[in-house]
This record gives structure tokens, C-alpha cells and sequence, in this order.
């Protein structure tokens, strides 16, 4: 077993990660890349199941369902398929288009009862999951939306925007609660199931390479205080921008897949939990 | 004069039209009949030029009229001062002027007062309580303009006044100048096209800025180049000019009193307030090279290169088999290094001498640097308020840096020598003693703190690629930052390699754009800030006007340093806690906002459950353990690979 402080790096892909996903027990982690393949892993040793191959083209994003009979993936060949998790077996499904602003990202609301969409003008829309119609609307970001996820119990959603900030939403209302601003486009947040953290990934801009580089990336996945909107912790590792992160469902460990193809699974020290900002 | 001829003319106009068509020519010599077809026939060729003349002459005068109104605006725009003779200036005006003149009521009207504008204390980024200083920052490509917190807006980029009054940005217009407590626009000068500025040297109330616009061909603004008096906006003379590559082309004496700038073999001095030529001539002075003003007294030095049998010069002294000079003046004026380059004969190669003249000194001694430096000079830099000066020589990878003392009895003594340097450019503070050569650009950012007090070396660091360096006026403060400017297409990919020489394989794609940004630094070199900027461009410092306080007082505040340093601090702790405060009530507020919100949604989750239970088939997921029933028991048995990665969970690094 690898020792419970060192990062846990799964490699199975050969290209960028594009999306990566728990399954609601977190036992398993569904990561997906542009080398058209989606992979299956135990989080807890990073050891890998399985592989669903049968996309043409890029996949984009991914999800399994609530009892993880169920695994949905989508793709640049413009398709979405449903697999069966246990077997590999591929069945094409029908998708969805809409109008107007592409939207590069959706999630569930409470209780199904409508989706809640990010749109490439930084729109967010909550669509009624029965007729299609806008229930609510709101613009908050000005860029592009990269990721929208929702917290454990369905009741917040987080967006992450090349508008360089993340912002927290509640899920019914769509009523801005609070933002996160960094320098640096944003391509996923995630909302911790059991502290008042959030975590962000990005960085497509700059990064300072010097002569004394070591093995370890410096691009960092950043973790920002709930109700403070302060930073307080960054975690190295990945050698490119981090496209996806991701918090276990126990809120004690995370991870982060990443442009150089690798995804990082930590699990926090006991500091991280007794960690307070003073107030 | 006109006014006899006014009455038929305008009679005779009257029937023609195009009365805005005639132009009157002045100061012309009364002629003979015989050298009338000669006068004739020059007036012909200058202002026939612009178009079509039917001409009436008169003793004096002569009335042209063009075929168009135009046309007669471009006479009087080009021939306008023509110097037909030594004696003869032609004036010439467009007819419709004089009668505007004639109109001009007899009595005398006072002119209106014009409410007097109060810009508010012009002084009071001087008066911040903490002392500090200001600084503007252009980034977002040029796009956005902050000082503090103020947000500007210009086109290109800005330049602060010399002694930090009026900060002046860039339009397709004109220039803006903005000041005072809150930076109003203070002044505005049109100046289509404008694109370099200059600002003199302030003398009381009086302080010019010269702008330069490439654009000639408007109506409006004739001139290249135009001198604006800043208080009252008054454009005061305007001037053509050939070429900006040697920007400013009107070099200031030391307090602005004068201005000069050189033309071919010519030398033109011009005084202020008049802007008219100093003696009424230029000075004709063939050959010459360049000049430049003394910073503490009206002297000004030029050269001019050999020429055959006759050695080359500089005003204070003969030198000969001179391939290159340049003239190098300490902050204060007590010194001018002359730096010259010379091939002496029967070599090729090119020997590098410094000659200093000791100007405070009766009739101003030269003494050559004892070691005449057979490397080429990367750069050279006085110590400001001291009598040291560095130079950076060699070429790379084998670069050094020397210091030298000028000596109160002339000996120039090298103090120190370091080799093996990454730097090409010197930087010393304003307050002199510590300065910091920079390996900037292609150097990557390598930065040397050096105290030359005892010429140690301080720190060194790097800010990778940084492209500019800025000492902030008190010499306390360094900024380096990495401007868009100076890195516009960046991007390529790059291989990591360790230390062991192993290089990374397998789907690595790494960035390796730039980070525009600017750092601030002590003046020992230890890092306070980093500050990152979308597309950062520039950083300059807000200069401070001259001290008031006499060397006196300066000696009695530096014995009190420690009781005043023990006041800062007790000044500075307070502030922090007060920040910490501050921080501590805001945290404690927002917590409690948010946990109500939190309370309230939690309320409705709560409120849902009976329908998420529904949807799930009676399946409780509300928790990971809500239903344990379900759970069934597996063993796995895991082979375990070893793979080492240095511990990098733990999030709070800061």
C-alpha cells in the first residue's frame, strides 16, 4: 500500500485529461482524456480497473450514476455513449444540442428537477430538466464558463471561468454567494463535502521556468477559504495547467488531472484538518 | 498701412469673387523698372507654386490671387518668412485677415477674467503621511493606466514630469496632463499624432514640455515640434524637424533656462521665456558631433571629430586619433567622464581611455583612468550625490564589472574588480552608495546587489527575463519587472531535465510563456512582492521635487536616526495590528453570513429528503454511510508498486 502522505499518480492516458470524476462512494475514479479512452481506478491505491474504448474523438467529460451501474461519457465525435460499468460494452446514445451560447459545462439540480448549464459567454442557465425552458439566468463571469460542480449535498454549485475567478452559487436560487479570484484563467473547482474549502486548478498562462528545474511540476492546484475568500494552501506537482480537479466524497483526499496526462490523487495530512484562519 | 488701398480693392473684389483667394505680400524691395522683370520672376516662383496667380503690384506690396482659398492658405503657410534678401523678409497674410484686424474696435475692452482654476494642492502625493511613494503601472497591453488606485486610461504610455508633478499620457490627439490630489486633468495640449514628449526643467513657475508629432500635414499644427508652457497651455513656438531618432532633439540647461538642439555644423541655443535664439544667432560650429549640458551650471561640452590635419575636440580639451567619445556627466556636474575609444597607430585593435575632468576644480583638471581597459565598454554609470563610478566591460561570457573612486586629489583608484559577471546594465540608487547590475533580456534577469561602500557583494538573485529596472526616488525600493513590450510572441515548449541528466518522457507538454509582472525589492536585494499583471507593460516611479531641508538639518535628522527608527517601527507594528484587527472583524462577519446561509439551505435539504428518497427508490444516500445494510464485505488483495515521489500532499505551503 503506498504510503497514505505521497500523491498517487495514475498513468493510463497519453494525452491531456479533460475530466475526471468519483463515483458518489468514492471508491472509484473516472477519468477521461483527449487519446479517446476513459478509464476506471480504486482511489484508494490508484490500482486500474478497466478502460472503455469506442469514442472517434476527444472525450470531454464524464459521469457515472448515483449506484455506479451507469457510466456516461462525452465526446468530439460528437456523441454521448452509456456503458455499463462492469463491462466495456458500448451503446450510442442520443445527444442534446442547444442554441445560442455553447454550453461547455452542466450539472443535476437538487432533485433532478432541472440542469444547471455553464455557456462560453459566462452565462450560467438553470434549464427545466421536463420542458427545456430558462428558469433563471445570471452573469456573473464575463469569460468563458471551463467547469461547473456541485457540492455533496446538491445544494451549492461552483463555477470556474477563464475569466481568472471561481464563484459559488446555490443551486436553487442562483443567488451569488462568493468569489475566488486568482491571476490566472480557471479550468475546474470543486467544493469540499466536509470543510468550508474549495479547490481551483488552471493556469494556461505563464509559468516561470528557471535552470534549476527539479522532477516536481509547478503547476498548482489552488485551496481557498469557503467564507473568507482568502487563499490559504497551493499543492505542486503537475508539469502543465490542471484541467480537472476533484474532492473524494469523504472530503479527505483529492484529485487532479492534468494537461501533461497524468492525474494526482492526495490524501490530506491531519494539518489540513486542523488548519484555521485566525478569526 | 493697407488702409489707402483696402477701399479699391475692395471694390474690385467685390466684383470678382474669392476675396478669400488674395494674399498680400509684405516688406517687398522697392525696385528700379530695370530689376522689375528680375523681382517679378522670383515672386513668381515661390508662391506660384500653390496655384494660379493674377497679380496686382504695388510700392511694398504685392496682392496675389489664387484661384482658390486653399491655395492661398498654402502661400501663406510656406512663404510666409521667406528671405528674399538680407534686408527683405517677405510677410505674407491672407487678405481676409487684415480686415479682421480693421474691425478690431478702437475701444479698448478688458478681456473677460477667466475663473480661476484651483487644481488643488499639486504637491500632495508628497504630504501621505507614511512618506510613501508613487509609482504608475501600464499593463493589459497599455490598455489600463493605476497609480495606487486610480485607473487611467491611455493609448501608448506615460511619463512622469521631472519632479513628479504631472503625470502625462498619450492620446491620437494631444497630450493630457494629470496632477493634484485626486489627478484631474490638469492641461491638455493638441497635437495630433503626438508620439514622443519631453518636459523641462521646472524654474518657479515656469516648465515647459516639448512633443514631437510625425504627422505635418494638418492645418492645425504645422510643426513637428511644440513647446507648451504647462501652467497656462499656451503653445509658445513650434518648430520643424527632420528626424526623431535621437529624441529629445532640445536638450535643457540644468534649470531650464535654456534649450538647445543641433543641426548640421550648426549649434542653435534658444532662451526662455522668449523661445527666441540666444543672441539672436545660432552658433556655427562645423562638424560637430554631439553636446551636452553641464546638470549644475550653463556649460555645455561638445565635440567635433577630427577632420584631416586638425585633431578632434571637446570644448575643454585636444585629443587625437579619436574613433568614438562619449561624454558622461555626474548627477551633480562636478565631474565629466569622457569616454574615448581610439585605434591607436599601427594597431587594429580599439583601446578604450577615460578622461575625467574635475569641473569644481580651478580651470578643471583632467586626469586619464590609470588603466586604460583594452575590452570593449558594455556600460558606464557615476555614482550619483559621490565621486564613484562602474563600468561594465568584456564581452560574454566574460564580463566584468569595476568600481573606481575619483579622489580628492585626482587619482583615479580602482577599488574593485568582480569577473565573471551576468550583467548589462548598471543601475545605481538615486541616494548613491548601493547599486544593483542587472543581466537583463537576453541575460535572463540575473540581478547583483552591490554595496559599494565597501564593494561587497549583497545578493544575487533573478527575475527571469526581466526587461526593466526602476529605483524608487529614496533609493530604499527596486522594481524589475518583465514587460509585454518587451516579450510580445512567446510561446514554445521545453523538456524538463533533472539534475542526473534524465529527461522527462512520456506526454509531457509544459508551458514556457512569460509571466509579465513587476517584483519589489529591498536595496539589499530581499524580495517583498511579487505582482502579477495581465499583459504588465510598464512601472515608473513618481519622481520627488528637490529636498527643502538645508545639508544641515539633513546631518541633525541622520544622528537622530535611532529615536526617529524607533518611532517608525512603533508606527508600523500598530498599522499591522490594525490590519490584523480589521482582517479579524471582516473574517468574523463574513463567517456568520455565510453559516447562515448555509443553515437556511441545509433547512431545505432537509425539507427534500422525503422526495430524494422517491427518486432512489428508498435508497438513503444522503451520507456515505447512510445505509450500511447494503455494504457487502470484499477482501482484495492489491499488488503494491513502488514508486517514490518527494511528499507534496500537504496544501499549506506558504
Amino acid at each position: 500500500m503506498s504510503h497514505p502522505l505521497k500523491p498517487i499518480l495514475l498513468q493510463g492516458h497519453e494525452r491531456s485529461i479533460t475530466q475526471i470524476k468519483y463515483n458518489r462512494e468514492g471508491d472509484l475514479i473516472f477519468s477521461v482524456a483527449k487519446d479517446t479512452v476513459a478509464n476506471v481506478w480504486y482511489s484508494v491505491n490508484g490500482e486500474r480497473l478497466g478502460t472503455y474504448n469506442g469514442h472517434t474523438g476527444a472525450l470531454w467529460c464524464v459521469d457515472c450514476d448515483w449506484d455506479t451501474k451507469n457510466v456516461l461519457t462525452g465526446s468530439a465525435d460528437n456523441s454521448c455513449r452509456l456503458w455499463d460499468c462492469e463491462t466495456e460494452d458500448n451503446q450510442p446514445y442520443l445527444t442534446v444540442p442547444c442554441a445560442e451560447s455553447k454550453i461547455t459545462s452542466a450539472v443535476w439540480g437538487p432533485l433532478g428537477e432541472f440542469v444547471i448549464a455553464g455557456h462560453e459567454n459566462g452565462e450560467i442557465n438553470q434549464f427545466s430538466a421536463k420542458s427545456g425552458e430558462v428558469l433563471k439566468k445570471v452573469k456573473e463571469h464575463n469569460k468563458q464558463i471551463n467547469d461547473i460542480q456541485t457540492s455533496v449535498d446538491l445544494t451549492m454549485v461552483i463555477t470556474a471561468s477563464k475569466d481568472c475567478s471561481s464563484k459559488l452559487f446555490d443551486s436553487t436560487t442562483l443567488d451569488h454567494i462568493k468569489s475566488f479570484k486568482t491571476e490566472r484563467p480557471v479550468n475546474s473547482a470543486a467544493i469540499s463535502p466536509i470543510m468550508d474549502h474549495v479547490v481551483m486548478g488552471g493556469g494556461q498562462e505563464a509559468m516561470e521556468v528557471t535552470t534549476t528545474s527539479t522532477r516536481i511540476g509547478k503547476f498548482e492546484a489552488r485551496f481557498f477559504h469557503a467564507a473568507y475568500e482568502e487563499e490559504f494552501g497551493r499543492v505542486k506537482g503537475h508539469f502543465g495547467p490542471i484541467n480537472c480537479v476533484a474532492f473524494h466524497p469523504d472530503g479527505k483526499s483529492y484529485s487532479s488531472g492534468g494537461e501533461d496526462g497524468y492525474t494526482r490523487i492526495h490524501h490530506f495530512d491531519p494539518q489540513y484538518f486542523d488548519f484555521e484562519l485566525e478569526a | 498701412m493697407v488702409k489707402h488701398l483696402l477701399g479699391d480693392l475692395l471694390r474690385k473684389a467685390q466684383e470678382a469673387d474669392g476675396i478669400d483667394s488674395v494674399v498680400v505680400v509684405d516688406n517687398v524691395p522697392q525696385v528700379g523698372p530695370e530689376r522689375l522683370e528680375k523681382l517679378k520672376n522670383v515672386i513668381h516662383k515661390i508662391p506660384s507654386k500653390f496655384g494660379k496667380i493674377t497679380n496686382e503690384f504695388y510700392p511694398r506690396y504685392i496682392f496675389l490671387e489664387y484661384g482658390a482659398p486653399t491655395q492661398a492658405l498654402e502661400a501663406v503657410k510656406n512663404a510666409d518668412g521667406y528671405k528674399l534678401d538680407k534686408q527683405h523678409t517677405f510677410r505674407v497674410n491672407v487678405f481676409t485677415d487684415f480686415d479682421k484686424y480693421m474691425s478690431i474696435s478702437d475701444e479698448w475692452e478688458t478681456p473677460e477674467k477667466q475663473p480661476f482654476k484651483d487644481f488643488g494642492n499639486m504637491r500632495h502625493w508628497m504630504e501621505d503621511p507614511d512618506c510613501r511613494d508613487q509609482y504608475s503601472v501600464i499593463y493589459e497591453s497599455g490598455e489600463r493606466t493605476a497609480i495606487f488606485n486610480n485607473d487611467r486610461w491611455t493609448e501608448t504610455y506615460v511619463r512622469w514630469s521631472p519632479k513628479g508633478t504631472y503625470l502625462a499620457t498619450f492620446h491620437q490627439r494631444g497630450i493630457a496632463l494629470w496632477g493634484g490630489e485626486k489627478f484631474k486633468q490638469i492641461q491638455r495640449f493638441s497635437h495630433q499624432g503626438v508620439s514622443l514628449i519631453d518636459f523641462s526643467p521646472a524654474r518657479g513657475n515656469q516648465s515647459y514640455v516639448v512633443t514631437f508629432s510625425p504627422l505635418m500635414d494638418t492645418k492645425e499644427d504645422p510643426q513637428a515640434i511644440i513647446i507648451w508652457d504647462i501652467l497656462t497651455g499656451q503653445k509658445k513656438r513650434g518648430f520643424h524637424c527632420e528626424s526623431s531618432a535621437h529624441w529629445p532633439i532640445f536638450k535643457w540647461s540644468h534649470d531650464g533656462k535654456f534649450f538647445a538642439r543641433m543641426t548640421q555644423d550648426t549649434l542653435s541655443i534658444y532662451e526662455t521665456p522668449s523661445m527666441g535664439l540666444l543672441d539672436k544667432k545660432s552658433l556655427k560650429i562645423s562638424g560637430i558631433k554631439d553636446f551636452s549640458w553641464s546638470p549644475g551650471d550653463d556649460i555645455i561640452a561638445f565635440w567635433v571629430p577630427e577632420d584631416k590635419d586638425i585633431p578632434a575636440r571637446v570644448t575643454l580639451m585636444n585629443l587625437f586619433n579619436v574613433v568614438d567619445c562619449k561624454l558622461h556627466w555626474q548627477r551633480q556636474g562636478d565631474y565629466l567622464c569622457v569616454k574615448v575609444d581610439r585605434t591607436p597607430k599601427g594597431t587594429q585593435g580599439v583601446v578604450t581611455n577615460f578622461e575625467i575632468f574635475r569641473m569644481r576644480e580651478k580651470q578643471v583638471p583632467v586626469d586619464v583612468c590609470c588603466r586604460p581597459l583594452a575590452e570593449s565598454i558594455i556600460a558606464f554609470a557615476w555614482e550619483p550625490n559621490g565621486s564613484k563610478f562602474a563600468v561594465l566591460h568584456g564581452e560574454s561570457p566574460r564580463i566584468n564589472a569595476s568600481f573606481y573612486h575619483v579622489k580628492n586629489n585626482g587619482k583615479i583608484e580602482l577599488i574593485k574588480m568582480f569577473d565573471k559577471q551576468q550583467a548589462n546594465s548598471i543601475f545605481w540608487s538615486p541616494q548613491g552608495q548601493f547599486m544593483v547590475l542587472a543581466g537583463l533580456r537576453s541575460m535572463n534577469g540575473a540581478l547583483a546587489f552591490v554595496d559599494t561602500s565597501d564593494c561587497t557583494m549583497m545578493n544575487m538573485v533573478e527575475h527571469y527575463m526581466a526587461s526593466d529596472v526602476e529605483w524608487d526616488p529614496t533609493g530604499r525600493y527596486l522594481v524589475t519587472s518583465v514587460s509585454w513590450w518587451s516579450h510580445k510572441v512567446h510561446t514554445h515548449t521545453q523538456l524538463i531535465h533533472t539534475p542526473d541528466r534524465h529527461t522527462h518522457t512520456q506526454g509531457i507538454n509544459s508551458y514556457c510563456r512569460v509571466d509579465n509582472a513587476y517584483w519589489l525589492w529591498t536595496f539589499q536585494g530581499r524580495l517583498l512582492q511579487k505582482n502579477n499583471k495581465d499583459r504588465f507593460c510598464q512601472l515608473l516611479w513618481r519622481p520627488r521635487p528637490a529636498t527643502l531641508l538645508t545639508q544641515d538639518s539633513i546631518k541633525v535628522i541622520k544622528k537622530d536616526l535611532k529615536k526617529y527608527s524607533k518611532i517608525f517601527e512603533q508606527k508600523d507594528r500598530l498599522s499591522q495590528s490594525k490590519a490584523s484587527r480589521e482582517l479579524v472583524d471582516k473574517r468574523r462577519s463574513m463567517m456568520e453570513d455565510y453559516r447562515t446561509y448555509r443553515e437556511a439551505a441545509l433547512q431545505q435539504h432537509h425539507e427534500q429528503k422525503t422526495a430524494r428518497l422517491q427518486l432512489r427508490g428508498g435508497v438513503d444516500t444522503d451520507e456515505l454511510d447512510s445505509n450500511t445494510d447494503d455494504w457487502e464485505e470484499e477482501t482484495i488483495e492489491f499488488l503494491s508498486t513502488k514508486k517514490s515521489f518527494p511528499s507534496e500532499s500537504s496544501p499549506l505551503r506558504r
